[in-house]
């Protein structure tokens, strides 16, 4: 129990000296790392405590603290942890300067208008010869997710008798949501080498291919989302207003994606076995994200909740089945903040892809 | 000619660092604790201009820094130091294939390759069957890349370059690819767009007699560093004359 205390405090400022650091391209010295080390501890706890305070929590009690306050307090640091380094680096450095912050947005916005065209192309095109050759063409869309749903309803409906209602549908929109995720990152990591030809002939915004790449994932999303609509009428779910959720769900979801994807490729051209790692974290996850079973509720009482609430994927599959199955608005504050922490990943990635592109085609 | 000669090309200072990174590895990164840099400058300190319809020609020995350059120029990647400003001119690199994507027909790739170099669908469109049917690859055009042969590859690289123009042009050795009827033909194509006085070139070459014939100016790089520039004849000869002895 010593160690988790102990961990409750220390993680969080981890985490936001480690994001501190990547900001800074590691051009710091060990003095300052010692410092800003410290500061962090007392920024991010200053902070956290403050919060709990305001909840009417005074003081620590270990001895009879509950893991749900204690896991929550941590999740808080973590996400603190997460936007105050880049309050810090802006007020505190001058190389990410508010003006470089303006310049790099103007120019993510031009180029996005620029090259949508030229990434819409590849997408279609992709699509198109990914089925032109084989036997069932297009239906492959269908098929594939439809026989794995079978299988989960096999699997988990009859051998291990879960009970969520409309069990098929249920696990359809967990696959549905989580392979368009774990597809887009896996991809991600390989996709500046699998465009090796493109780029070192041309210049083009190198997050334009892995936006791609995530149209054509996406649109296979929306044929399965399609199916999913379809087994609503044949399973006889009530619709209510609340399916209207589904889009802005979905958005979420896509920039969320597109953030992590971003940062991953920045690192894939460097670290050659990222691809493995990303691989072994994914399918844990998969597990931890409630693919095929509801997280809040099979799991045991606070982890379970508190899993669905820090994990987003979790979170947005689990409104997700709100929304669709059982008639529920999504939590809007997480759903807000989600969209927020997606929004400052892919500047982070966004940035440093601009930052560091130059040097790709000197690496591959 | 009592009007100023627009400039098409200007370059400021400019220096390109190749930053050894070697790629890592997780395992690497771990075990040894600082990953060394080093800093290679491949081109140091040059600056030229080109004027609107020049011809200039690079030359310098193998590993100068002329490709480096000329794909500065191109804007794959940015020099690290100094500018270079195209004045708003559409570029592009003539090395073989603009980038084509493997799984996807002839056809496609033309669309996207066109995209790249920044023409609009409609134009690449309008000009799509002459690029076709200066490649001479028959029906392959309607087939995967990756079942070209290298030959139908490099036509139809050099077709789509040819055939969409740009205001500048990026040639890194005049090429000759294909058969010999093709060789003819691309080398004659390359003279009519090189010779078009409104277009700019920069021709990266060891072929004194090409250079000597083609361009109105010839750039001496050696390690990275700029050693003459001016007229063809003159630095032609200092060059020759350098590498001799």
């Amino acid at each position: 129990m010593e160690m988790v205390n102990i961990l409750m405090f220390i993680i969080p400022p981890i985490l936001a000296w480690v994001i501190h650091i990547y900001l800074r391209h590691g051009d710091m010295s060990g003095k300052r790392k010692v410092f800003f080390f410290f500061l962090y501890q007392l920024l991010i706890n200053a902070c956290t405590y403050g919060v709990s305070c305001l909840r009417g929590i005074r003081g620590f009690e270990f001895d009879n603290m509950t893991i749900s306050y204690r896991i929550k307090y941590m999740g808080l640091g973590c996400v603190l942890g997460f936007v105050i380094p880049f309050i810090v680096c802006l007020l505190s450095e001058d190389q990410i300067t508010i003006g470089g912050f303006k310049r790099y947005t103007t120019r993510f916005i031009r180029d996005n208008r620029k090259y949508m065209g030229y990434a819409i192309r590849v997408a279609k095109a992709d699509l198109r010869s990914e089925v032109s050759n084989s036997y069932l063409d297009w239906m492959w869309w269908l098929i594939e997710p439809f026989c794995m749903m079978m299988i989960y309803t096999v699997i988990f409906g009859v051998v291990f008798n879960a009970s969520e209602k409309y069990f098929p549908v249920f696990i359809f929109i967990g696959i549905t949501m989580w392979s368009f995720f774990s597809r887009s990152i896996s991809g991600s990591v390989n996709t500046v080498r699998a465009n090796k030809g493109v780029i070192t002939k041309v210049y083009l915004p190198k997050y334009i291919l892995l936006f791609s790449k995530m149209l054509v994932n996406g649109f296979k999303m929306m044929v399965s989302m399609g199916i999913i609509l379809l087994m609503m009428l044949v399973f006889r779910v009530p619709l209510t207003v609340n399916v209207l959720y589904v889009l802005p769900i979905l958005v979420v979801l896509f920039l969320f994606t597109y953030g992590l994807g971003t940062i991953l490729m920045h690192y894939g051209v460097y670290v050659n076995d990222l691809g493995y790692i990303t691989g072994i974290v994914l399918s844990m996850m998969m597990y931890f994200t409630g693919t095929f079973y509801a997280v809040s509720k099979r799991v045991p009482a606070p982890f379970g909740e508190l899993l669905e609430k820090f994990n987003p994927i979790a979170y947005l599959i689990s409104s997700m089945r709100g929304a669709l199955l059982y008639g529920q608005a999504p939590e809007w504050g997480l759903m807000g903040l989600w969209g927020f922490v997606s929004i400052v990943l892919i500047a982070l990635g966004a940035f440093t892809i601009y930052s560091n592109e130059n040097a790709y085609v000197k690496v591959i | 000619m009592n009007e100023v000669k627009k400039v098409a090309i200007e370059v400021k200072d400019v220096c390109i660092n190749y930053r050894i990174l070697n790629s890592v590895s997780v395992q690497k990164s771990f075990l040894r604790k600082k990953v060394r840099e080093e800093v290679f400058e491949a081109v140091k300190h040059v600056s030229f201009e080109v004027e609107e319809g020049g011809i200039l020609g690079i030359i310098g020995k193998n590993g100068s820094g002329k490709s480096t350059l000329l794909k500065s120029i191109a804007g794959v990647f940015s020099p690290n130091t100094g500018t270079i400003d195209l004045k708003g001119h559409s570029v592009s690199l003539m090395a073989l294939g603009v980038g084509f994507k493997d799984n996807l027909t002839g056809r496609e790739n033309i669309v996207l390759s066109g995209m790249l170099l920044g023409f609009s669908e409609k134009e690449i469109e309008a000009r799509a069957q002459d690029i076709i049917d200066f490649a001479e690859i028959g029906e392959f055009i309607d087939r995967p890349v990756r079942t070209y042969s290298s030959g139908m590859h490099s036509k139809l690289a050099f077709a789509i370059t040819a055939m969409l123009e740009t205001d500048i042009m990026l040639v890194d050795e005049v090429l000759s690819v294909g058969d010999e009827r093709f060789k003819k033909k691309s080398l004659a194509k390359m003279k009519e767009l090189i010779n078009d006085k409104n277009r700019t070139v920069v021709i990266v070459s060891h072929s004194i007699p090409t250079l000597k014939e083609l361009c109105d100016k010839v750039l001496w790089i050696h390690d990275g560093e700029m050693k003459e520039i001016g007229e063809p004849a003159a630095v032609l000869k200092h060059y020759t004359d350098f590498m001799a002895g």
